[in-house]
């Protein structure tokens, strides 16, 4: 599997063939996984698509005593948990190592031809002060491997530390700026005057408002980021993916669509037919990441979108991560998200 | 305006055609003085100072009632609204702002006289807030905490706020499945009234296995509405996490209408109430020897009815320690008598205030 996710775009039959090989793994691996499957009344001999692979739900990561691993419970090295109050369940997401996550993120960075970030100011906890956070150690991979420097922008109590944001920015050298839709909307509340950011700056920003008092649309946020920062929307970078996952999505400038790298696939289901949504027609998204290897790679949100015509080759085969139109979190789903997380740290 | 008596009439009259009787139930005149009677102590309570004790009072209706009510359904707002049109309140509506349809076209057959008393409006300035003499407020927590931030000490404020249903069976399985069927799936559980679970004692799995049968059967009569694409994926990723939990041991067990969406069945051994996600989904839980607010958890608080079969003085009674304001037979969760406490609210006698003479 690291071979796939070295940097260079796999074809959609490599997809597909690594997709059967990673779900007879994972479904004779992965005890919890596989009941799912039989009561489903799907085994790997059935499939032959990865469509066809079942996708498990988000919420199954939540239930405790059915970790959901490839791998004996005594190897797991890292855990991550999906954010939410105090009293919610969070899901929990485990890994014998993070060498695979850790290459997803930096290879799709290459092949998603994502900006090189010369210094990095990141607006989250660092890794070791939040280390079951998947977006922390995201940023803490980034700040390793991608970008040439790097401030950590908030204090050991998590709040912004604003006059590291400003020294950090004052060289008169290119920045990229990361951080959480909340985190960015507390930066702007803090600075009474726009930050100065040199030219070829650029900030990346993830996760939504539900559970929280803010509510805020895509094009306002741009433009608090075009008034606050001097940023256009061609120099924002929307990261989409989830704890359950190990692999990112990301779109660039104002209602763009996302994508992900060539090791994964998305569908969108009309919920009311749990079949394929019509191009462009709203419906639910199903993510496939083979970098999920150790867990399940077939993972269904709550999350909705749209997805437009896929291309696909002469064996029928979709000859590229397609890309999807990400609306948000479905509004009847129970509050979650790493934004929020976010917010109640900065709130304290 | 108008007696109390007149009004009467006229409510009783309005309340005779189709449109609206599918809301409010079949009241008639006699029903309606009953209430009035039972609640003010007099049918002429409202109309004429009458001896009380050594004084003489009067039942004074407040001169404006704002309702603002929520977009679940209809019932809760015809409900409001009957109740001050019948102590002669002018009443304004204030729907959703993506409306109420059901409400506000069923309110056609109304008289003049009636209609006179009634305001609709889908948004509201902050002075025709302040106008009101009474606020009587349905929806979320999160909305009534809203609307109370912006009551007057002159204003009351009678809040009904998120509400939830159970059902509880002792014995008498098949009919019981039946009448439970009957109060899930009515108005696709949207209302406060709606069951989200039901316990049962002895073979709760069984009995699960019989509701599922009646679910059908009732979805087959009396289709569901048709459902949103996020009310469809909730009850997709319910079910699908259920199947999850369902696989891989016995505390949980899934029955679905098939190649649809029309009605879920949960058993779930836990006695935790959790709530559904509505659009008849319900769990069956087996009912613990002390159903108690520590067993129920968080939700008991939020309490609205109980329906229980069989329904007898000795079950009910068993169960006045719960906070919920009801106590009903099964199958009659959602049709309220016109006497009911609503949410512990004697619903005139909370409105009125008094004058005395003496």
């Amino acid at each position: 599997m690291a071979q796939a996710i070295n940097g260079k775009p796999i074809s959609g039959t490599e997809f597909n063939a690594l997709a059967m090989l990673v779900f007879t793994h994972q479904y004779q691996q992965n005890k919890p996984y596989q009941n799912f499957c039989n009561a489903t009344g799907t085994s790997p001999e059935q499939v032959s698509y990865w469509h066809d692979i079942p996708a498990l739900p988000t919420d199954a990561f939540k239930a405790d005593a059915l970790p959901l691993i490839t791998f004996p419970i005594e190897a797991i090295q890292k855990t991550f948990l999906t954010s939410g109050t105090t009293t919610e369940t969070k899901g929990k997401h485990h890994f014998n190592s993070t060498d695979l996550y850790d290459q997803s993120i930096i290879n799709a960075w290459h092949e998603l031809k994502l900006p090189e970030p010369a210094h990095a100011i990141f607006l989250i906890p660092h890794p070791e002060q939040s280390p079951h956070s998947s977006l922390s150690h995201m940023m803490g991979v980034i700040a390793q491997h991608i970008a040439q420097g790097s401030s950590w922008a908030t204090d050991e109590t998590g709040s912004l530390d604003l006059e590291k944001i400003i020294n950090a920015t004052k060289n008169n050298q290119p920045v990229a700026l990361f951080g959480t839709a909340l985190s960015f909307l507390h930066l702007f509340d803090s600075i009474e005057s726009p930050l100065q950011l040199a030219p070829g700056s650029w900030a990346m920003e993830t996760g939504g408002y539900k559970g929280t008092q803010h509510q805020l649309t895509k094009s306002e946020l741009h433009r608090l980021f075009e008034t606050k920062l001097g940023l256009s929307s061609d120099c924002i970078v929307n990261e989409y993916s989830m704890t359950e996952l190990s692999s990112q999505f990301y779109s660039r400038g104002l209602n763009q669509a996302h994508q992900g790298p060539s090791w994964t696939r998305t569908r969108v289901i009309d919920p009311i037919t749990n079949t394929d949504a019509k191009p462009g027609q709203l419906g639910h998204l199903v993510l496939y990441d083979l970098a999920n290897l150790h867990s399940v790679m077939a993972i269904r949100t709550q999350d909705l979108a749209t997805q437009d015509l896929v291309t696909r080759d002469q064996t029928n085969l979709e000859v590229s991560a397609p890309y999807f139109n990400l609306i948000g979190r479905d509004p009847t789903a129970l509050p979650r998200g790493c934004s929020r997380s976010s917010d109640e740290t900065l709130s304290r | 305006m108008t007696t109390t008596q007149e009004r009467i009439q006229l409510i009783a009259e309005a309340c005779s055609h189709d449109e609206i009787q599918q809301w409010t139930g079949d009241i008639t005149a006699h029903d309606l003085h009953a209430w009035v009677t039972n609640e003010l102590g007099s049918n002429m309570a409202l109309d004429a100072f009458l001896a009380h004790g050594p004084l003489q009072s009067k039942a004074i209706a407040p001169a404006c009632i704002l309702h603002i009510v929520s977009g679940n359904t209809a019932h809760a707002a015809f409900q409001s609204l009957i109740r001050g049109l019948l102590i002669g309140s002018h009443n304004v509506v204030k729907i959703p702002s993506a409306g109420l349809a059901e409400f506000t076209d069923a309110l056609e057959p109304f008289p003049d006289a009636l209609r006179e008393l009634i305001e609709i409006r889908s948004s509201l300035e902050d002075q025709e807030k302040s106008r009101a003499d009474v606020i009587i407020a349905i929806g979320s927590d999160e909305s009534i905490a809203a609307i109370h931030q912006h009551v007057k000490p002159h204003q009351l404020f009678i809040p009904h706020s998120h509400k939830v249903s159970i059902g509880i069976v002792y014995d008498d399985f098949e009919a019981a499945a039946i009448h439970a069927a009957r109060d899930v799936s009515l108005y696709n559980q949207r209302g406060c009234l709606s069951l989200h679970a039901i316990y049962a004692a002895g073979d709760s799995e069984r009995f699960a296995d019989l509701l599922a049968i009646e679910m059908e059967k009732f979805s087959q009569s009396n289709p569901a509405d048709t459902l949103t694409a996020s009310e469809a994926g909730t009850i997709r990723n319910l079910r699908e996490s259920t199947r999850f939990c369902s696989s891989n041991g016995p505390e949980v067990k899934l029955w679905e209408s098939s190649d649809s969406l029309n009605w879920t069945v949960i058993h779930d051994s836990s006695a935790l109430l959790k709530l559904s996600c509505l659009n008849r989904c319900v769990y069956v839980k087996p009912l613990p020897s002390e159903l108690d607010t520590a067993i129920l958890g968080p939700e008991a608080k939020h309490l609205s009815t109980i329906a229980i079969h069989p329904f007898t003085q000795e079950n009910a009674v068993s169960l006045e320690h719960l906070p919920a304001h009801r106590i009903c037979p099964l199958g009659q969760s959602q049709q309220p008598s016109l006497f009911w406490h609503h949410d512990g609210f004697a619903p005139l006698a909370s409105l009125v205030k008094w004058k005395d003479i003496g």
